[in-house]
């Protein structure tokens, strides 16, 4: 084969020029370009690993900060369970209380009004019963009731024991020789005078008697003397009816 | 008949202008308008590129070709693929094209001219000691001739003589031959057969230039590895005296 020396070198050349073109027109561009992406790649997934250790610890952190709270939140449950039993319990114990106070003034309240109920039946029944026994006595036997409770006092006066009348004595002689005698009627003077026989002679001499009416004694007569008293009046058996009363009520209070 | 005049044997012999030594003809005129085709298709595309994540189609495809050459040589070179990627590439976009234009009515391919296909050999007869020298000195290169003793230097001289023209005559064979048998086809048979024949031409065309292109590198990448086994072997030696 015929081979042309001058196109031969032509084609070297040809060649060369081309290699020359194509490397600073297509390899060095595409190169650069690709390597250009290469790095930028590179950069972003470096710059996606740094974002995902980040994301990592800051999961953690949240991780962490999450379980703290959690623990935090359960202490702090706990805590205000614990404070709020206490409230509670405080709260009860004063509701308790508050209801004890209420109970004791009502039961307070409510014994002043029985007793000032027993006092004004005691007051009223008194009354009545003296009314009626002295109606009674008046009409069956014509005996007068003051008389008969001036008499019942003397008995009792009479009926003292030595003992009793030794500290009767002393007592009168202690309080300045003065006797008092309080009833719920006035004294007709020959009941006085022998209430003061009768006292004198069985209890001492030398002494003054101080006579009083005195309506709150029930349908009675009473002898003060320094502490010591002798006395007579409706009051034992009003007391046994005021008992009698009360104990109906109560047993009726528990039917209810 | 005259199935093929002499003229069709080989594009040199279409001359186009002549002036003393100086020949214009048929292969260099193909030889300039493969180079226009690929170098103002080179700036087009190259003209506007992107290193972003969308790029144009056609930067994609001539990405995808660098990176096959790219790809093919580091597999050879291990390293600094970059560096021999003009000589190669150019081999194979160049033999490419012009083998590939041949379904081009009238385009003869300048590589089926033995001018061209030894002109380029001679550029990878060239360029193996340049790359050898340039990068183990002159001496390293020189030495591996006479390896493992001086009688085997007229055996390596041969070698590389006889290897040129091997890259010269398989390529020159292979187009020249194709294009005579198409147009023997032609004339004997014609319709059908002739076009499949045209189709494994462009087959036999592209594996040419891979073919070429890869012997160059297998070419430049032994004469390297050669100089990288006597360092190994130096430094070992070197190693085991110390």
């Amino acid at each position: 084969m015929h081979i042309d020396w001058f196109v031969f070198l032509a084609q070297i050349f040809n060649f060369l020029l081309l290699m020359y073109l194509l490397k600073r027109f297509l390899y060095g561009r595409i190169l650069k370009a690709m390597d250009d992406r290469e790095a930028k790649i590179v950069a972003r997934f470096a710059e996606a690993e740094e974002l995902k250790v980040k994301a990592n610890d800051a999961a953690e952190l949240y991780e962490k900060r999450n379980q703290l709270l959690n623990e935090t939140k359960e202490v702090m449950l706990n805590e205000a369970t614990i404070a709020a039993d206490a409230k509670r319990r405080d709260l009860m114990e004063k509701v308790r209380l508050e209801v004890d106070q209420v109970k004791a003034r009502w039961q307070d309240m409510l014994t002043r009004e029985q007793d000032a109920f027993f006092y004004d039946l005691r007051q009223r029944a008194a009354k009545q019963l003296y009314a009626t026994a002295r109606k009674a006595l008046s009409d069956l036997a014509d005996v007068d009731l003051e008389e008969r409770i001036v008499d019942e006092f003397l008995r009792r006066i009479q009926a003292l024991d030595e003992e009793k009348s030794i500290q009767m004595r002393k007592a009168i002689s202690g309080g300045g020789n003065r006797v008092t005698i309080q009833s719920a009627f006035t004294l007709s003077p020959p009941k006085q005078a022998l209430i003061e026989e009768v006292l004198k002679k069985q209890i001492t001499n030398g002494f003054t008697i101080r006579y009083m009416r005195e309506p709150d004694i029930v349908s009675g007569i009473e002898l003060r003397v320094n502490g010591h008293k002798v006395a007579w009046s409706l009051n034992e058996y009003l007391e046994t009816l005021v008992e009698s009363l009360t104990e109906t009520l109560q047993k009726e209070a528990h039917a209810t | 008949m005259e199935i093929v005049s002499l003229n069709q044997i080989s594009p040199d012999q279409v001359i186009i202008w002549s002036w003393s030594f100086i020949v214009i003809n048929a292969t260099i005129i193909y030889t300039w308008l493969v180079m226009a085709i690929l170098v103002v298709g080179s700036w087009f595309i190259t003209r506007n590129l992107s290193s972003a994540t969308n790029v144009s189609r056609w930067q994609h495809f001539l990405e995808v070709i660098i990176s096959i050459i790219r790809g093919e040589i580091s597999e050879m070179t291990k390293k600094g693929a970059d560096k021999y990627i003009p000589l190669v590439g150019t081999l194979f976009l160049f033999i490419c094209v012009s083998n590939v234009l041949v379904v081009v009515p009238g385009f003869v391919a300048p590589t089926s001219s033995m001018t061209t296909t030894a002109a380029l050999a001679t550029c990878v007869f060239i360029a193996v000691p340049f790359y050898g020298i340039s990068r183990n000195g002159l001496f390293h290169y020189v030495r591996e001739y006479f390896q493992p003793n001086f009688i085997f230097f007229p055996f390596h001289v041969m070698g590389e003589l006889s290897r040129t023209l091997a890259l010269t005559v398989r390529l020159f064979g292979n187009i020249m031959s194709h294009e005579k048998v198409v147009g023997i086809l032609l004339a004997v048979t014609p319709f059908l057969f002739p076009v499949v024949m045209q189709i494994l031409g462009l087959l036999i065309g592209v594996i040419q230039a891979y073919i070429f292109a890869i012997l160059s590198m297998v070419y430049i990448a032994s004469a390297l590895s050669a100089e990288d086994e006597v360092h190994h072997t130096e430094t070992k030696k070197e190693g085991v005296s110390a």
